[in-house]
């Protein structure tokens, strides 16, 4: 068998295997052992245990629990109450304000406690109800905190950046950097749907605009929320000026949530901080569990040459390099319908990015467009865990209408996509002054 | 049975809670890493190994709880809309591949565990721990693993349902 035939079997079989139901972790181990133990015989199966530790024990990734620690610390205090209650006082007389200040609470929110569903269960809880309330539709309500939710995964400190980052050997500070803009631009986006559909239907909630707040009531809440962006922004500090590496910044910025939350909003019962640890602990062990077994199948891939004949084919292809780029898109957005971010970056990006690469593209650019891609598989059937959160919180709103909602913002990510695609300096343009030209 | 789906449960659980007090301890270790590096400006000796080691221990011997609450993320599409039996037969067929997958590993871990303890391996640093307690969360995880897998498979067959494991994640108060 050529490589590339192997490499169909191989894809044929994963999807085969994934599809039954098996832990994704296990699923790719047992694919990549099947195909060792059959194209190279019982003698490559003695070193898996061996393999498998060593993508384990790479320093890098210790950055990945410890920023799940401090994304659990922050989603287990009332922070989410908070940065919702500070926006809403400060925009709510805004027209259009009550739309902006959840679709900004969600970012801000998303990007600190990393979660997607966190983010949707935190602000949505208060927001949708706020927003009904007040006349907004149920659909554009849901919709607009399900698609907020998903930003955190592109606004840094984002652990798929960094798993991307692990995966292609690519510098985690200027993935951080380069995934702040376009997150910015996905806000713009969803705020600019949801005014002009509110607009639209003459339901901007102006006839039941939001009470006057007092300047004691606006400031009041501020000095418990600010202390989060200030970790955030010296965590992004320390990164981008090579100062520390981002294990380091990760384990204190954890600590220093930790302690924040336990000393501001008195969670410094040792029970608590167990709850936090055991979360985190598990959602680190189902991400480090699958980052392992797809270093085994990196390394199944490349050893039957499957990687290389696949990135060589498409090269003498010479297709045109855009068309490449749209194929790649549908093939990520598929994929991401079933499969959750860091599974599909950890699987595909040791194919993807020599062909990327090879076709002229930026890795930096390409990290933002798959993870764009990828977020919109959050809130998308069958598996958009975003959706189900909301219709979790908001028992009386119809799935279908959660899933109606999401649909227009689905739509504004495909829109954020061609305008990266144009406009590829809102990737660059920050970590190159920062940072200097890649 | 159902005595024995408790114990390797329980066990289980009790490794859980030592993943999350590795994890707790590593956090820990890399603020005294980082004190010690940049605030005193001295060089570090076991910090870096220790807390490594500790968050690779943490998702090894963590990974059999993970396995019992279910918290290894998965495709269950097609499960979804299958039958109650098709979806037994499905289910068992998952496991099957998932417990090859645990006892290939184990077995190969084990191997490298016996080779670094026999030989007497310590790590390239100055710290140069033993190599064999680095290694020891491999098979121990791994074989937990096949241990947890077995009694799923057996709860599956008997369709016993085990009390399950505190699993609450941590909510905002109020």
């Amino acid at each position: 068998m050529s490589p590339l035939e192997i490499g169909a079997l191989i894809g044929i079989v994963t999807l085969l295997v994934l599809a039954s139901g098996v832990p994704i972790a296990f699923g790719l181990g047992f694919v990549s052992l099947a195909f060792l133990l059959i194209f190279e015989g019982p003698g490559g199966l003695v070193f898996v245990g061996e393999l498998l530790f060593s993508y384990l024990a790479d320093f890098t990734l210790v950055a990945i629990p410890m920023f799940i620690v401090m994304g659990a610390a922050v989603a287990s205090s009332p922070a989410g109450a908070d940065l919702y209650t500070v926006l809403e006082r400060w925009l709510g007389r805004v027209p259009g304000g009550l739309v902006i200040s959840n679709i900004g609470a969600c970012t801000i929110f998303s990007a600190l406690s990393g979660s997607s569903p966190a983010t949707c269960a935190a602000i949505g809880k208060m927001g949708i109800p706020e927003m009904r309330k007040r006349g907004y539709p149920a659909g554009l309500a849901s919709g607009a905190i399900a698609a907020g939710g998903t930003l955190g995964i592109l606004i840094p400190p984002s652990v798929t950046m960094i798993v991307y980052g692990i995966a292609t050997g690519t510098s985690i500070g200027r993935l951080f950097l380069s995934g702040l803009l376009p997150g910015l631009l996905l806000t713009a986006l969803f705020i600019a749907w949801a005014l002009y559909y509110s607009r639209a239907r003459g339901s901007a909630g102006s006839a039941l605009a939001g009470r006057r707040y007092t300047w004691a009531e606006k400031f009041g809440p501020l000095p418990r929320v600010l202390p989060f962006f200030l970790i955030v922004a010296g965590i992004l500090y320390v990164l981008y000026g090579g100062i520390a590496t981002p294990s380091e910044a990760a384990g204190v910025g954890a600590m220093l949530c930790l302690a924040f939350v336990a000393i501001v909003y008195r969670q410094w019962q040792p029970k608590r901080i167990g709850l936090i640890f055991r979360s985190s602990m598990r959602e680190s062990v189902m991400i480090m569990m699958i980052i392992a077994a797809s270093g085994l199948f990196a390394y199944t891939l490349s050893s039957l040459f499957v990687t290389q004949s696949v990135a060589e084919t498409i090269a003498s292809l010479e297709v045109n390099r855009w068309v490449l780029m749209g194929i790649i898109n549908v093939f990520l957005l598929v994929a991401g319908f079933f499969l959750p971010p860091v599974a599909v970056i950890l699987m595909t990006a040791p194919i993807l990015l020599p062909i990327v690469n090879g076709a002229g593209f930026d890795p930096y650019w390409f990290a933002v467009i798959m993870t764009v891609n990828l977020e919109i598989g959050l809130i998308t059937p069958p598996v958009g865990l975003n959706l189900y959160v909301i219709n979790g919180i908001v028992p009386d709103v119809s799935l279908q209408t959660v899933l109606r909602g999401a649909l227009p913002f689905v739509i504004m990510m495909v829109i954020g996509i061609v305008l990266l695609s144009v406009f590829p300096g809102i990737v660059t343009w920050l970590p190159d002054l920062l940072m200097g030209p890649a | 049975m159902e005595l024995v789906v408790r114990a390797v449960r329980r066990l289980s659980g009790f490794f859980g809670i030592v993943a999350a007090v590795c994890l707790g301890a590593a956090c820990i270790a890399v603020c005294h890493m980082v004190f010690v590096r940049y605030v005193l400006g001295a060089s570090t000796i076991w910090q870096t190994e220790f807390v490594l080691y500790s968050v690779v221990a943490a998702t090894l011997i963590g990974s059999p709880y993970v396995l019992a609450m279910r918290g290894h993320v998965n495709v269950d599409l097609v499960s979804h809309y299958l039958g109650p039996r098709a979806r037994k037969v499905l289910q068992l067929f998952a496991s099957t591949l998932g417990i090859v997958f645990c006892v290939v590993v184990a077995w190969s871990g084990g191997r490298y565990f016996l080779e670094a303890w026999t030989e007497g391996w310590v790590t390239e640093s100055v710290w140069a721990p033993p190599l064999s307690i680095i290694l020891l969360p491999l098979p121990l995880g791994l074989g937990l693993l096949v241990l947890q897998y077995l009694v799923d498979i057996a709860c599956l067959i008997t369709g016993f349902e085990p009390d399950d494991l505190p699993d609450t994640p941590p909510e905002p108060p109020g």
